[in-house]
C-alpha cells in the first residue's frame, strides 16, 4: 500500500517542480529555436525567456507567475492500492495546492466566476481538478500541471465540428485559421506546443488536446502514422507562417503539434485544440509500491496505453 | 528604431515622439492594474485612492507578492494581456491621465484613438522573462488590497531601467503588430498549399447556416 506520509510530500513536489523547474524536452526546444532562428527580435525573445527558466530554476522562484489553473493527472495502477484511497489523495492535492500558493510557487490565480473573489488559496469549486487514467500494475504516476491564461483565454484553446465530407483539409483548415487568430500579438505566448483532439464528444476532444499539449514530450510522435503525418504536416505549415515567439515575427511559432484521437459519430468530427505557453509548466512522479519516489524528467501520461 | 531610457512621471513631447518599434527601458514610479481595479472604478463607481494621480504608467499585470515579516518579497512578475481590458482602455488613459501601458497582446481601436488624443503608448515584453526583471523592481506599496486581492490591487512600484519591452502602439495610431498580420496573412496562403488545402475549398458548415435573405 503506498501510503498518505509517503504521496503527501510527492503532490507538493510536483507543483513546485512544474513551477520552477521546467522539463528537459522544453530547454532543447529552446536550443534548437534559438539556433536556427533568423529574426533578431524573436531570436532575443526566445533567449531571454531561456535564460530566466535557466534562472528560475536556481532561485527556486515560478519560471512565469501566470500559474493558471491547477491541474492533477493521475495514472493509478489497477492493483495500486493507497492509504486513505482515492479521496485521501485529493484531499492531500488541495493541501499541497494551499501551501504552494502560501508560499509564491503558485500565484492565487482561481477566483469566482461572476464576482472575481479570490479565496486566496486556489481552491474553490471543481478546482484543483484531477483526471485519472487506469493501467497495468500497483504504481501511482503522478503528474501536475499549471495551466497559464494566455495560452487558454485567447483562443490557443477552442473546437470546432468539421464535417466528415471536409476530411483532413477540413480537419487542418480550421486549425491553421485557429493558431492564427490566437497567436496575434503573444496572446499565447508562442512558440506553442500544440495539442489536438481529433474526434468523440466535444469534451473527450477538448480533454485529448490538452492532454496532448500539457503531457506529451516534445520529440514524441503519435505511435498511428496517419496521426503522426498530421503531426508533421501541421509542424511545417504553422511554422511558415512566420508568427514567432511572442508573436513579434519570426520562424518557431511551434515547439510541436502533438494529435490525439478517438473514434466518433461521423455526423461531425469534433477537432479541439489547447496551445501550452513556451514556458510549459508541468512536473511528474512515479510512487512504486515499496514506498520508493522515481521523479520523471519528461511527461509520459501516454506510454503505457493511450 | 530608437531606444527610449525613460523617468517616470513621462510628458506628453516625450511619448509623442515615439514610433512603433521603439524599445523602452522605465525608470521611476509605476502602479499595476487588472480586471478587478476597473471594474472597482469604471463600473461599480469606487473612488481611485488619491496618491495613484502621482503615477501616469500602468503595468498591466499581476504579479506573485509573499507577504513575510510584515514585508513585502516580489516573487515573480511578467505583464499580462491587455486585450481584455479594451472595455475599459479609453476611461483609464483619460480619467487616470495615462501616457504608457504596459502589456502583452496589444489593445483595440478606441483605445488607439484614445491614445492619438491624449498622447499615450502602448508597450509589450518580447519574452516571458520574470527573472530577468524582478531585480529591477522595488516594492513601494498597494492599495485596495483586502477588496480586491494580492494580484488584483493597485500595486506601487519603483523600476530601475525595466525593460525591454517594444512600443506597440504610438500615438500616431500606428500598431506594430498590424504590420505582422500582414506577413501572416501571405503566408496562411503557403501554409494551406502546404498542406494541400485548395485556395477554392469552403468547409461544410455544419451550424450558424442561414436561409439567404434577398
Amino acid at each position: 500500500m503506498i501510503q498518505e506520509k509517503t504521496y503527501r510530500p510527492v503532490l507538493y513536489d510536483c507543483i513546485k517542480r512544474s513551477s520552477t523547474t521546467i522539463s528537459e524536452d522544453v530547454l532543447m526546444a529552446f536550443d534548437q529555436a534559438i539556433a536556427r532562428e533568423t529574426s533578431d527580435r524573436a531570436r532575443e525573445g526566445l533567449k531571454h525567456t531561456y535564460e530566466s527558466i535557466k534562472m528560475a530554476k536556481e532561485r527556486q522562484n515560478p519560471a512565469c507567475p501566470d500559474t493558471g489553473w491547477p491541474l492533477f493527472y493521475f495514472k493509478v495502477g489497477n492493483e495500486c492500492t493507497l492509504e486513505g484511497g482515492l479521496l485521501s489523495l485529493e484531499k492531500a492535492a488541495r493541501d499541497a495546492v494551499i501551501q504552494a500558493t502560501k508560499e509564491g510557487y503558485l500565484r492565487s490565480t482561481m477566483k469566482h466566476p461572476l464576482t472575481g473573489a479570490d479565496p486566496g488559496n486556489n481552491i474553490g469549486e471543481n478546482i484543483p481538478h484531477f483526471t485519472y487514467k487506469f493501467t497495468e500494475g500497483d504504481e501511482l504516476e503522478i503528474m501536475y500541471a499549471a495551466k497559464g491564461g494566455g495560452s487558454e483565454c485567447f483562443g490557443g484553446t477552442r473546437h470546432h465540428v468539421v464535417a466528415f465530407a471536409d476530411g483532413i483539409q477540413g480537419i487542418e483548415k480550421f486549425i491553421i485559421e485557429a493558431y492564427i487568430d490566437a497567436s496575434r500579438a503573444g496572446a499565447i505566448c508562442s512558440p506553442n506546443i500544440l495539442g489536438i483532439g481529433i474526434g468523440g464528444t466535444a469534451d473527450i476532444a477538448a480533454d485529448l488536446a490538452k492532454q496532448a499539449a500539457s503531457l506529451r514530450s516534445i520529440g514524441s510522435h503519435h505511435p498511428d502514422p496517419q496521426f503522426r503525418k498530421i503531426e508533421e504536416d501541421l509542424y511545417q505549415a504553422i511554422n511558415a507562417l512566420g508568427v514567432g515567439c511572442m508573436g513579434v515575427g519570426g520562424d518557431t511559432s511551434v515547439f510541436a503539434v502533438h494529435v490525439e484521437y478517438a473514434y466518433t459519430h461521423i455526423a461531425g468530427i469534433c477537432v479541439a485544440i489547447s496551445s501550452n505557453c513556451m514556458v510549459a509548466r508541468r512536473a511528474a512522479s512515479r510512487i512504486l509500491s515499496d514506498q520508493s519516489v522515481v521523479t520523471i524528467k519528461n511527461p509520459q501520461w501516454f506510454e503505457g496505453g493511450r | 528604431m530608437a531606444t527610449w531610457h525613460v523617468q517616470t512621471p513621462l510628458d506628453e513631447s516625450t511619448v509623442r515622439k515615439m514610433n512603433i518599434g521603439d524599445v523602452v527601458y522605465i525608470s521611476g514610479l509605476v502602479f499595476t492594474c487588472r480586471s478587478r481595479l476597473q471594474r472597482w472604478i469604471f463600473d461599480e463607481k469606487q473612488i481611485m485612492p488619491k496618491q495613484y494621480q502621482n503615477f501616469n504608467v500602468l503595468i498591466h499585470a499581476g504579479p506573485i507578492i509573499v507577504e513575510e515579516e510584515n514585508k513585502y518579497r516580489l516573487v515573480s512578475f511578467m505583464p499580462t494581456s491587455s486585450l481584455r481590458f479594451e472595455k475599459w482602455g479609453a476611461d483609464s488613459i483619460e480619467q487616470w491621465n495615462l501616457r504608457m501601458i504596459v502589456g502583452k497582446t496589444t489593445m483595440g481601436d478606441d483605445t488607439l484613438r484614445k491614445m492619438v488624443e491624449k498622447g499615450c503608448v502602448h508597450v509589450s515584453p518580447q519574452s516571458v522573462s520574470p527573472n530577468l526583471w524582478i531585480d529591477s523592481i522595488e516594492i513601494i506599496g498597494v492599495e485596495l488590497k483586502e477588496e480586491l486581492g494580492s494580484i488584483e490591487a493597485p500595486w506601487i512600484l519603483k523600476c530601475t531601467e525595466l525593460g525591454p519591452f517594444v512600443v506597440d502602439m504610438d500615438s500616431k495610431g500606428n500598431n506594430l503588430f498590424d504590420t505582422i498580420d500582414d506577413t501572416v496573412e501571405l503566408n496562411r496562403q503557403n501554409a494551406f498549399s502546404m498542406l494541400g488545402i485548395d485556395e477554392e475549398f469552403k468547409p461544410t458548415k455544419l451550424y450558424g447556416v442561414k436561409r439567404k435573405t434577398e
